[in-house]
């Protein structure tokens, strides 16, 4: 084999320092393991249960109220995104280590930021086929909808006034505004996603990483508050020493902050957003990601394995 | 001489406990310079948590020194081409359980850079190599001890390295398993692979080690070619076949008067593990 494929020798070419053949070979590794996990089925079927639930909400209600549809299916699909992705990014490390399958990989010519980097991709990966599938079921859930609300319109509307009431149901469904939500239920779950793989660099177990970045997805609700208070101290009301000042910095910093994510709460009520919004909260999302994923390289680089 | 294949020098490596309270820092390995020199199947002894998958972590990058350098093939551990090079077995290996034997071969190909139709050769020849081309469709999860050494060696060998490193590659593997790792073994060295192995089973080492070095709590306490360590230096074997009473009384006159002296004779015996060996495959053949 040595004499008679030296054509397989790939140490006579230069090494390069990033390759995205070996992020994809990770990345493409770490999502085949996720999604043959019971976890991700659990959580996926419960969320489509509770999205189809959402339907029979909104008949059984006297009004049908299409908000009730948006209001349960948007929740649903943030607390199912959002847990699917702690709860499975926080396995994906312990795993490796424990079954020393990282020992295999980190000795081929694998950096370590790679091998981050491949295996936050996969996670990214599985949570877009989750997100994806809610999506399909949740349009198949409002299309039934629609068609009801429209059979209604037919029947009890005044004649003149049907076409007019029936547009109006069909612009007010399927709208630019309700599939950029969930596009930040989905950046919000690569973020919660990045955050955990950044604990779990320094986390020794499962368990602990699981809590302690739901943990900081919890205080991250707080930092807008946290913020206004340092800001503007006067104001709030508070007389700050400075190192309590510089404390709620640095947690600025460090958590995410969540309620840059709870637009998707004004779009289930019916809010339109404008696409601006969308590009800022894509862009903080993505520093966030960013942020983490670097601060995760410099905990694992000097890990001991 | 040409660059060695690994170059260990001055390596020290202590482990300090995660929490403040708990006493001082281990030292898994003290002050250790080696090198193995290309061609050669060097094997590293010693009891265990003498620090020799230390050691190998350190060659392999994984562990960084607290003080000290490696080096592989001259160039630095730490930087990630010096493996290029190389093909690791960790001691205990297991693999992605939900991937084929197959399917795994692949994956660490393609860490290696290794695309399309390359790797499917590539693959197909190393299943067939380590012997695991019936199992080559089958969940590694389902793998027994010595299948699971086997694709490890598969794996470590993907990318052609020069050099392999094999922690305790026949540890819980059954005799004829331990047996076959072994001819893989003296089979790469014959196409000149490069070999650094650690094995409790000394009989092996002794058959297929050029050189050996024994670590004792962190330190290498000896080293050197291994039949120069193990020779009894004032003594000579002689094996006769067919040989007459009359030319052995002849013999021991010759060497009584010569003033040497017989230590022992006797017929030399074959070894336990080849008995065995002989005797459960002829066992195998009579019940097929
Ligand atoms: N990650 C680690 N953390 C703390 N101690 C370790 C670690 N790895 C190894 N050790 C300690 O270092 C010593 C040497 O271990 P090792 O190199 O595995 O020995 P061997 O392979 O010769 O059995 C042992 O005392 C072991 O407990
Ligand atoms: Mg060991």
């Amino acid at each position: 084999m040595t004499a008679t494929t030296p054509s397989a020798t790939a140490h006579n070419s230069a090494h390069k320092l990033f390759s995205l053949g070996r992020v994809s070979a990770i990345a493409g590794n770490t999502l085949r393991d996720l999604v043959r996990q019971k976890v991700f089925y659990f959580m996926l079927v419960f969320a489509l249960v509770l999205i189809g639930t959402s339907l029979a909400m909104a008949v059984l209600s006297f009004q049908g109220q299409l908000q009730t549809v948006m209001d349960v299916s948007l929740g649903a699909m943030s607390v199912f995104t959002m847990l699917l992705a702690v709860l499975s990014t926080a396995m994906v490390l312990p795993k490796d280590i424990e079954d020393r399958t990282l020992y295999t990989i980190l000795a081929k010519p694998v950096a370590r930021f790679e091998y981050l980097l491949g295996k936050l991709s996969g996670v990214v990966l599985m949570l877009l086929i989750a997100t994806l599938l809610m999506t399909v079921f949740f349009c198949v859930v409002l299309w039934f909808w629609q068609g009801r609300e429209i059979a209604n319109i037919s029947t009890f509307a005044q004649p003149h006034l049907v076409d007019a009431e029936v547009a109006k149901v069909k612009a007010g469904t399927f709208t630019g505004t309700l599939f950029g939500g969930i596009g930040v239920i989905f950046l919000r779950a690569v973020v919660c996603s990045a955050l955990t793989l950044m604990v779990s660099t320094f986390a020794t177990s499962w368990l602990f990483t699981v809590i302690v970045a739901l943990m900081m997805i919890l205080i991250g609700h707080l930092v807008p508050i946290a913020r206004s208070v340092w800001m503007d101290p006067m104001q709030a009301g508070v007389d700050m020493p400075w190192h309590l000042s510089l404390f709620l910095r640095v947690i600025t910093v460090f958590f995410p902050d969540m309620q840059l994510f709870n637009i998707v709460d004004d779009i289930a009520v019916g809010t339109h957003v404008a696409a601006g919004i969308f590009g800022q909260v894509a862009a903080l999302g993505g520093g966030y990601v960013a942020i983490y994923v670097l601060v995760a390289y410099l905990f694992f680089a000097w890990r001991e394995l | 001489m040409s660059t060695p294949a690994i170059s260990i020098q001055n390596l020290t490596k202590e482990f300090t406990p995660p929490s403040v309270l708990k006493r001082g820092a281990i030292t898994a390995v003290r002050n250790l310079s080696l090198n193995v020199e290309a061609g050669h199947v060097y094997g590293l002894l010693g009891p265990n948590g003498s620090g020799k998958s230390t050691t190998m972590k350190v060659v392999l990058g994984l562990v960084t020194p607290t003080a000290g350098k490696t080096f592989i093939f001259g160039k630095d551990s730490r930087d990630v081409e010096s493996r290029e090079a190389v093909g690791f077995l960790p001691e205990n290996p297991y693999f992605y359980k939900f991937l084929t034997g197959e399917e795994t071969v692949h994956f660490y190909g393609k860490l290696c850079g290794i695309r399309g139709k390359m790797l499917n050769d590539r693959t197909r020849e190393l299943l067939a190599l380590v012997g695991l081309e019936d199992a080559a469709h089958r969940r590694v999860g389902g793998y027994s001890k010595g299948m699971l050494q086997r694709i490890g060696l598969a794996q470590a060998l993907v990318q052609d390295p020069r050099l392999l490193v094999l922690d305790e590659p026949t540890a819980g593997v059954d005799p004829a398993g331990s047996r076959e790792i072994c001819d893989l073994i003296l089979k790469f060295k014959a196409r000149g692979l490069t070999v650094l192995l650690c094995s409790h089973l000394l009989s092996q080492v002794q058959e297929i080690c050029d050189r050996i070095g024994i670590m004792h709590r962190g330190e290498l306490v000896r080293e050197g070619p291994l039949d120069q360590l193990i020779a009894i230096e004032n003594q000579t074997e002689l094996v006769l076949e067919n040989a007459s009473p009359e030319l052995l009384k002849e013999l021991r006159a010759k060497i009584a008067s010569s003033g040497a002296r017989v230590v022992g004779e006797g017929r030399p015996q074959q070894n336990l593990e080849r008995y065995f060996l002989e005797v459960t495959s002829d066992a195998k053949k009579s019940n097929q």
